[in-house]
């Protein structure tokens, strides 16, 4: 049986659109010129080249190319870096998907600041906030490849414009093959009741990791994960906040617009408690790597675990 | 290519009412894109009447010819094709605008009977129409996508993106259609940023050129037959136009893009109320 969690997360990706297109010929996979870096190429351009469609550097194209494809009841997967996928041609996204309410799905290959050294130019914080600002948009963003795969077949199987975080390295398991996707639902990774710690995407792995350390120190977390930025499990927020009475927020993105913003507004409207958000401050990238940029930002390991400290210590 | 055939006189009786249809109802939402829906009466009404092969009872009838109006805000005289079709009642048309409307300004995709893809915010459309003739041909369907673009809206870069796009693809079963009248909101295209030689632009893209004048009947009917006789690549038909052609208040006047319409002049130059 092949272990997906053993692949890099674009392999994963690419290989799970040959599935889906094996399932439904009707699933197609647009790019941008950057196929190679989503392995798309040559994963699905060399078993199925007819269902392959390279638009070349032209982002604004593909999806309108995309979105004339959905009216015709073709499932376009449009992906490219995720700079590209959301800010330029949010209009287009805006106008041709989400406001017509076409039936495609954006791919934003090498979110936050997994794009490394690529650099400021490329490392895209707010695709996040961008999408789920949208109407009609949903915003998913999984957190290993056993997640990413339940993620892609549920995208297929449902007509809805579609905004995907894809991550292209390889990420450490945290799901297995039985792992499902309901876009209404957070994901419980583990029980506490002196922190609230909500993560999605990238990020949640080292969450992860931050409340095992915290349990080892006798600090239950309630970690939740949100595969589902949008639509968005309010009820399971509130619930967990009303034991915990602390919330600290994790993401790959800036902290205004994103995750954190989402939290903060159900919070706000529902159950006010202290809310700490974590992720990129209010500041474009620049070319580092991971340790460097989560020490720059102030969002990796050390400081998810010490702002949990920290929150769970104020409420006491 | 001909799927009915009117005489000059019910063609010319057609151009006639839609011009009055339009215009009363861009008087009573009080303000409208007048100029842009004048100069496509002609091409409309060829394409609905004598073109396109279509089924208004049955609006999504896979076999169907698309239409991609991308320069959205001339909606009305597709508005006006689509009711005299049957799409919906002729009685929606006095809705136009209006609040609550089923036909606004610019097309909707979703709310309107017909009315094949969502376009406003320029360029976007003749991506839409290439991804809708990549599917045609993806599926080995027989339709044809026609799509019409403005001349202020070749401004755009996608408009070019597309134009790669096509040409590469040979998407022989798409004919686009420049409404050129030579104006937009700001003034004349050859002074707001030049246009020329537009003819050769398109051809270097790889595209079969056509131009003709778009008020005349015969040259619209046999500039789209030679167009869709077109084989291994997509045909452009640069339709010269009259911006504002038909009434008195906006006819080849440069301001005419989104005018109010005073109401003493809903039959301007256009003759009497439909029979």
């Amino acid at each position: 049986m092949t272990d997906y969690s053993e692949m890099e997360m674009r392999i994963v990706y690419a290989r799970t659109l040959n599935e889906l297109i094996e399932r439904n010929p009707n699933v197609l996979c647009l790019e941008a010129d950057l196929a190679k870096a989503d392995a798309t190429i040559p994963e699905v351009s060399g078993r199925h080249p007819g269902n392959f469609i390279n638009c070349g550097v032209q982002e604004a194209n593909m999806i309108g190319v995309g979105a004339g494809l959905a009216r015709e009841g073709k499932i376009p997967f449009c992906a490219t870096f995720s700079a590209f996928a959301s800010r330029r041609c949010y209009d287009q996204i805006t106008i041709s998907v989400a406001y017509a309410n076409n039936n495609v799905k954006i791919v934003g290959n090498s979110p936050g600041i997994t794009q490394g050294p690529n650099g400021g130019t490329h490392m895209c914080f707010q695709d996040l906030a961008i999408m789920r600002a949208m109407p009609n948009m949903h915003v998913y963003s999984p957190a290993d490849a056993h997640e990413l795969r339940a993620v892609m077949f549920h995208m297929a199987e449902h007509r809805q414009p579609t905004y995907l975080q894809l991550v292209r390295l390889k990420m450490p398991p945290l799901f297995d093959e039985n792992c499902r996707f309901d876009p209404q639902r957070a994901v419980r990774l583990a029980e506490g009741a002196a922190v609230t710690l909500v993560a999605t995407g990238f990020m949640t792995r080292f969450a992860r990791d931050a409340a095992r350390e915290l349990a080892a120190d006798g600090i239950g977390v309630d970690l939740l994960h949100y595969p589902s930025v949008k639509p968005f499990d309010a009820q399971s927020l509130i619930d967990s906040a009303r034991r915990t009475g602390a919330v600290v927020t994790v993401e790959n993105q800036s902290i205004i617009g994103g995750l954190g913003s989402a939290v903060c507004e159900v919070l706000g409207e529902h159950h006010p408690v202290k809310v700490k958000r974590l992720g990129v401050p209010d500041r474009f990238g620049e070319v580092g790597d991971q340790e460097y940029l989560f020490s720059k930002h102030g969002f990796g390991p050390q400081h998810i675990a010490q702002a949990c400290r920290e929150m769970a210590r104020s409420v006491k | 290519m001909v799927e009915q055939t009117l005489s000059r006189e019910q063609l010319d009786e057609l151009a006639r009412q839609f011009r009055y249809v339009v215009t009363d109802a861009i008087c009573r939402s009080g303000s409208g894109h007048l100029g842009g829906v004048m100069s496509l009466v002609e091409i409309v009404v060829s394409l609905y009447f004598q073109v396109m092969r279509l089924r208004p009872e049955e609006p999504e009838w896979p076999e169907r010819d698309r239409l991609v109006l991308s320069k959205g805000h001339a909606g009305p005289i597709v508005y006006t094709a689509l009711a005299y079709k049957g799409f919906f009642p002729k009685a929606w048309l006095a809705t136009i605008n209006a609040n609550g409307t089923r036909l606004p300004s610019h097309m909707d995709q979703i709310l309107t009977p017909g009315v094949e893809v969502t376009a406003g915010s320029l360029g976007q459309g003749l991506s839409c129409a290439c991804g809708m003739a990549l599917a045609a041909k993806l599926d080995g369907g027989k339709h044809r996508v026609f799509c019409i673009i403005g001349d202020g809206e070749s401004n755009e870069g996608q408009i070019w993106e597309a134009a790669l796009f096509a040409g590469h693809r040979r998407l022989d079963n798409l004919i686009a259609i420049c409404d050129y009248n030579k104006m937009q909101i700001d003034g004349r295209t050859e002074e707001i940023v030049r246009l020329e030689p537009l003819a050769d632009k398109w051809r270097a893209f790889g595209w079969e050129v056509f131009e003709m004048d778009g008020h005349d009947w015969d040259a619209i009917r046999t500039t789209l037959a030679a167009a869709d006789a077109v084989a291994g690549k997509p045909a452009m038909i640069l339709a010269h136009t009259i911006k504002g052609k038909g009434n008195r208040e906006s006819e080849g006047l440069v301001d005419c893009h989104n005018i109010k319409v005073p109401d003493q002049c809903r039959s301007c130059g256009s003759g009497l109320p439909p029979r």
